[in-house]
């Protein structure tokens, strides 16, 4: 999910010609294409890390990764060289890599693909994503209780449901505790844009919020921002994040990929693969970040009592929920589950920021 | 407590004016000696990369801000030696330069993506301090490079038009056969005023990486380096009018965040072209009198002094 040009892939995909020794009892490899680059405190850290846990994990699996591949043409051919290496799984980790990999997975049967995002499956696709929305439930909880200006910032990357679903649940959290609690959106109009999400979390800070959560790729820029000017922050993709803020860090969600990973490289290998939509949450593959030092312990145990009511399947988008503008957007009863994020278009009431 | 929007506008514009300025300056210096480098940004990406990886590996952000210099002067010295020595197309030459740029730095800086560094340390005078309304932004807190940024570029006009080493460099822009004519070495000058453009291009660029968002990652600049190019035309190739121009830049990218972090109605997308809006306005609202502002021997090559 970032813009920009990038030529570092071409190195990787060279590298990747290396035939592999004699004696490997390869039985899988799992080829992974990233947008960004693999420690990045953040989105492709998070499977990065995962995958090497599953490599690690089961024997014979052998993991090919290509870093800051673009969302354009570049990701087809990175994929095609990734089959023409053996790969029998192929992760394409990055929204905006759908419709390549859909290409390459019509060519090749007998390759496996999980696509983290949304969309048809197939017999060898299947698509899945960590659902966070409801689990910035209890982080808009930290975030409310936590506020001495009751304004809270969230920086987003572009306006798509999976990110106004993040910020609308927040803003929900927030006012669950702290009625005064209001949420306060800047939008940078891309994923990875460092320098405009530095000065998006300085504007934030300038209009007065002292607690800044964020939906881009890497958190890093954003957290480190506000914790050089004395700020709190909710921190997200990777709960590793946590040590650019040893003061003012809150809480953050982090994506726990390797469990599943683990099951799918295992039905590949046994040939049992079948491509699945799968949307799992908190507790799952969505993991809460340790404490902050600066967290009193009753907000801790408030955020886990409510964490705990979320992994048993509360779901904070249940009507009645007026939108920002004033519309009734859910009606009583009804609810937004988490197949239908990316189709949400409208901010709660509360949330200062426009939707469209 | 809100701050107004005129501070939070002027916090901003200087947060993101200042790499502007630098870079705007150093392609002034360049431009003023008749050669254009379309490969600017490249130069700001190696500055942003050189001088992360070397504060990174080394703990000291000065260090660090040292080589950003020294590789964004390399590296246009380089693109000097394509253009003036080997007489190559200057346009064709800086877009290489920029795909150079994006390659060498992401290699450069690809063992050090995620790095947490101790950025170039900030000072605000105490008595500022007291202020609420600077308090509350980041007004009058400044590492080095920003205190510095308007000294720099008058120094930078007083050398094109007060030395007699910058009424070289305009000549050669000019008139290369002229400035020859009278005893001058194009091709020296040419080199002298790239190597200055690039040390002040790369500190641009590490003023990205090691103030303002402390991380490096690929591509960072984000077409930084092309608004450049525009607000050199905008400034007239005139040094203390790039101060006005970055400013101006920097507040038009600044209005759209604090807009929004007001809570501005206005469509985020909208806001977002507003820059790129500011700098279409600018070069057509330039473009009769360009002609007479621009260096006359500006993109051309020198072929006489062989």
């Amino acid at each position: 999910m970032k813009s920009g040009l990038s030529v570092s892939w071409i190195v990787l995909a060279c590298c990747l010609a290396a035939p592999p020794a004699f004696s490997d009892p390869t039985q899988l490899i799992i080829g992974v294409v990233y947008v960004g680059a693999i420690n990045d405190y953040g989105y492709n850290a998070s499977f990065h890390q995962a995958l090497t846990q599953v490599a690690t994990n089961l024997p014979g699996v052998k993991l090919v990764e290509v870093e800051n591949v673009p969302e354009s043409g570049e990701a087809e051919r990175v994929m095609e060289g990734l089959v023409q290496q053996g790969a029998k799984l192929i992760f394409p980790t990055s929204f905006g890599y759908q419709d390549s990999a859909r290409k390459v997975a019509k060519r090749h049967k007998d390759v496996a693909f999980a696509f983290a995002g949304d969309g048809d499956t197939a017999k060898n696709f299947g698509v899945f994503f960590g659902s966070t929305q409801a689990a910035m439930y209890p982080m808009g909880v930290a975030a409310g209780k936590m506020t001495k200006t009751n304004k809270l910032g969230f920086v987003i990357g572009m306006p798509i449901g999976y990110a106004l679903g993040n910020v609308n649940a927040f803003q929900l959290g927030a006012r669950s505790v702290n009625p005064k609690a209001r949420t306060v959106v800047v939008v940078t109009g891309g994923w990875s844009d460092k320098a405009k999400e530095a000065e998006a979390a300085n504007a934030l800070l300038d209009q007065g919020c002292d607690v800044v959560a964020m939906h881009v790729d890497s958190p890093k820029t954003v957290i480190q921002t506000v914790e050089a000017r004395g700020g709190m922050s909710i921190g997200f993709q990777s709960v590793e994040a946590r040590v650019l803020a040893p003061k003012g860090w809150i809480t953050g969600l982090g994506f726990t990929w390797a469990p599943y990973f683990t099951e799918l490289a295992k039905s590949v290998i046994t040939g049992r693969f079948r491509g699945e939509a799968v949307y799992q949450g908190l507790g799952k593959m969505v993991a809460i970040a340790p404490f902050g030092a600066s967290v009193p312990p009753d907000v801790q145990d408030l955020v886990n009592t409510v964490a705990a009511k979320v992994e048993k399947g509360f779901n904070p988008f249940t009507g009645p929920l007026t939108d920002n503008t004033g519309n009734l957007v859910l009606p009583p009863g009804a609810k937004v589950g988490a197949d239908q994020m990316g189709r949400m278009n409208w901010y709660v009431d509360g949330v200062i920021g426009k939707a469209r | 407590m809100t701050t107004p929007l005129i501070l939070g506008l002027l916090a901003g514009a200087i947060l993101s004016g200042t790499s502007l300025l630098y870079a705007t300056l150093g392609e002034t210096i360049a431009e003023r000696s008749g050669i254009v480098n379309l490969g600017l940004e490249g130069i700001l990406l190696i500055g942003a990369s050189v001088g992360f990886s070397v504060t990174a590996a080394s703990g000291n952000a000065w260090l660090g801000l040292f080589a950003a210099g020294m590789a964004g002067g390399l590296a246009n010295l380089l693109f000097g030696w394509l253009v003036v020595t080997r007489k190559a197309n200057q346009l064709a030459s800086g877009l290489a330069m920029m795909f150079f740029g994006f390659g060498a730095s992401a290699l450069i800086g690809a063992r050090y993506v995620g790095a947490v560094i101790v950025g170039l340390p900030k000072w605000r005078p105490s008595w500022l301090a007291g202020f609420r309304w600077v308090k509350a932004t980041t007004l009058f807190n400044y590492d080095l490079l920003t205190w510095v940024a308007i000294p720099v570029a008058v120094l930078v006009w007083w050398a094109l038009f007060r030395t007699r080493w910058g009424l070289g460099v305009r000549a050669v822009g000019e008139s290369p056969a002229v400035a020859f004519a009278a005893g001058r070495n194009p091709a020296v000058l040419q080199y002298q005023a790239l190597s200055c453009g690039g040390v002040l291009g790369g500190l641009a660029g590490a003023h990205l990486s090691l103030s303002l968002t402390l991380t490096w990652s690929e591509y960072m600049t984000a077409g930084r380096g092309f608004i450049v190019i525009a607000l050199v035309i905008f400034s007239k190739w005139n040094p203390l009018r790039a101060i006005a121009a970055a400013l101006l830049f920097g507040g038009a990218e600044s209005l759209q965040l604090q807009m929004q972090a007001r809570g501005s109605l206005i469509s985020p997308f909208l806001l977002d072209m507003s820059p790129y809006i500011l700098t279409l306005i600018i070069l057509v609202a330039w473009g009769g009198s360009r002609r007479l502002a621009a260096p006359a021997g500006l993109g051309r090559t020198f072929y006489g002094s062989e």
